[in-house]
């Protein structure tokens, strides 16, 4: 952990920072930033499974699949429940954000899973 | 290191069947008493703060709760294997299961906490409404019967009306509850419940209640002495809260009279009396225009039992253990008034900017800001890992202050100035959440979350002169660790930006 101080006009800016696996944290005026550390970009570290139009549903966390509303084929409407994960003991239920069918299903309900894994894809419904 | 024994308590050696923060609360208080600690833990918990400072440790099994803290068996086995005397089962796990404290007694332990009996008929969220209605004390409309079909469960919640909500007979701790707003819905959310109760407390057992949607979530703390005298300890308000999971905690509340507190209280040492209750318990309510309804009673000490220390001036986990030696006896004149104000903040490793995801990981630099009046319950520090087995909270911080704006002022300073690298944690939500106008009157209900924070928080903007210093530091960091560190040792003098910015 180093710290750092600058003054930028009046005030008196003091930093922490310190670099955590492949992270840079830095603690700054009471807010805490993450940066990758080999990127000398600006862009916040990025969260796996945020994708915001996607067809495919990632696991936002590692953690289990508890519930799988569908199967291989099924109709997905914009919305609709797919599945649920349990992780840190609280259920998360991951939804689908884009119409179609089932194409592809990874895993099987009670199956562990990694941060990231691919665990449903969706055929997207032609645009008519 | 050997233990000074100042009293002739009861228990020599107590064993904790618990993780994290409060595994580290029961082990400083065994300290100050004089008692040898046993920490019952998981394969996982290797890596924390209790387990470094425990006496003796014993591996009760894998990382899944249900291997271990949820396992009644090995805990039994792990304390005798150790000659514990006693066990304390902290919160959450094991600590409302009556069948655990029977097995503790059996094997011939103090369990540290009300009786078996006591857990049965209050601790059962159905039971325990019995109970209140012989006492006379207002409930929430809902279903508590033994039909647990889903059609059943369904109809009834049609009965109730929506929106209502359905919880974990077995439950706490908002797992195991889920909120049904709709017949369309009704089907989902209880299995989801169902599955959720199973996984977290052995049992699928659900109830149904009408969900007030304007209520304040207060609660009043109970503890029943060694001669079984019951007083309350006054109340607690915990309306802040996500998916039923409390965040910010405070005593005493900012909303209720003295006449209704006095009622309440009674209220809360009457059910609680009438339980032949022993040690620490909470009876929680749910309070809207001026009335007040019991939501449950938890039979256990409370993850914000700290706000009720901080202005009672009491030591809850110390009592509930000389309490369990029979050496702990109100005297008329304790704890008749309450000074100042207390606010808990419970830390959780969650992404504030991505709407609370979970943050998992190796935990870099962690530095809480001491201070007068500030307090800092945490189970684990830098090089410790943040797993996905367990529940997201890491810390909890509490402070007091002679009234509440200046405990939400201290809070917020505070939270400014702690300092937890490696995994995300939601302290930018907490400090918004105490900004809020609504907090800060006072008026907040449990709906305070869902109406004004239901998105996720935006990231704030910063000056072009402060990015440019972010920017500095992060190239600065990216250098080899050899360089950095060369100029973190030499004082900075050398190091191309000595003219701005010093390091050390």
């Amino acid at each position: 952990m180093q710290k750092f101080e600058k003054k930028i006009g009046s005030q008196v800016y003091k930093a922490m920072a310190e670099k955590v696996g492949d992270k840079v944290w830095i603690h700054l005026n009471g807010e805490t930033l993450v940066f990758d550390a080999e990127t000398s970009g600006r862009r916040r570290g990025k969260v796996a499974g945020k994708d915001a139009k996607s067809n495919t549903i990632l696991a936002p966390m590692p953690g289990k699949i508890t519930k799988l509303f569908k199967k291989l084929g099924d109709p997905v409407a914009v919305g609709e429940s797919v599945l649920v994960m349990e992780a840190m003991k609280m259920e998360y239920t991951l939804k689908s954000n884009m119409a179609g069918t089932i194409k592809k299903v990874a895993f099987k309900e009670l199956d562990q899973v990694a941060l990231g894994a691919l665990i449903v894809e969706i055929e997207p419904t032609k645009e008519t | 290191m050997k233990k000074t024994d100042l009293s002739n308590l009861a228990i020599k050696r107590l064993a904790i069947a618990n993780r994290g923060e409060v595994a580290v609360r029961i082990i400083k208080a065994c300290e100050e008493l004089g008692i040898e600690t046993v920490l019952l833990h998981s394969d996982a918990d290797i890596n924390s703060r209790a387990y470094r400072m425990a006496d003796h440790k014993v591996c009760i099994g894998g990382s899944t709760p249900a291997e271990s803290y949820l396992n009644i068996k090995s805990n039994i086995q792990g304390a005798k294997a150790k000659n514990a005397d006693a066990i304390h089962p902290g919160f959450g796990f094991l600590s409302e299961n009556a069948d655990f404290a029977k097995a503790c007694v059996d094997a011939g332990m103090i369990f540290v906490g009300p009786s078996e009996n006591a857990i049965r008929s209050l601790g059962d969220k159905v039971h325990c409404k019995e109970l209140a209605k012989k006492c006379g004390i207002p409930l929430v409309p809902g279903y508590e019967g033994d039909d647990q079909t889903v059609e059943t469960l369904s109809k009834e919640a049609a009965r109730i009306g929506y929106p209502c909500i359905v919880k974990a007979a077995a439950g706490g701790g908002g797992r195991g509850m889920k909120l049904i707003t709709q017949a369309s819905e009704a089907r989902e959310r209880i299995e989801s419940a169902q599955r959720e109760s199973l996984s977290a407390f052995g049992s699928s057992k659900v109830f149904l209640e009408k969900y007030l949607d304007r209520a304040k979530h207060i609660e009043f703390q109970v503890f029943g002495d060694s001669i079984g005298k019951v007083r309350h300890l006054f109340e607690r308000e915990c309306s802040v809260q996500r998916r039923h999971q409390k965040i910010i905690e405070e005593a005493t509340s900012p909303s209720l009279t003295p006449e209704l507190r006095r009622k309440m209280g009674e209220a809360a040492t009457l059910i609680a009396q009438t339980a032949g209750y022993r040690s620490a318990g909470t009876v929680e309510f749910l309070f809207q225009d001026g009335e007040f309804f019991l939501l449950e009673v938890n039979t256990r000490l409370q993850v914000e039992h700290p706000v009720t220390e901080m202005v009672l001036g009491i030591d809850l986990v110390k009592a509930q253990i000389l309490n369990a030696c029979q050496s702990f006896v109100f005297s008329e004149d304790q704890y008749k008034s309450f000074q100042g104000h207390s606010i808990e903040c419970r830390v959780y490793a969650e992404n504030s900017y991505e709407g609370g995801m979970p943050s998992t990981g190796r935990l870099g630099h962690v530095h809480f800001p001491e201070g007068p009046g500030r307090r800092f319950e945490y189970g684990f520090e830098e090089d410790d890992v943040i797993t996905s087995f367990y529940d997201p909270m890491i810390a909890k911080v509490i402070v007091w202050d002679e009234s509440r704006p200046r405990a939400i002022q201290k809070m917020i300073e505070v939270l400014n100035q702690s300092v937890i690298f490696g995994v995300h944690t939601n302290i930018p939500y907490l400090k918004a959440i105490l900004s809020h106008p609504e907090f800060i009157a006072g008026t907040m209900t449990t709906q305070f979350i869902s109406k004004y924070f239901s998105e996720p928080l935006k990231p704030p903007s910063r000056e072009p002169e402060v990015d440019a210093f972010v920017d500095e530091i992060k190239k600065q960091m990216g250098k080899s660790a050899w360089a950095v560190k060369s100029t973190a040792t030499n004082g900075g003098y050398q190091n191309p930006w000595s003219e701005q910015w010093r390091m050390w």
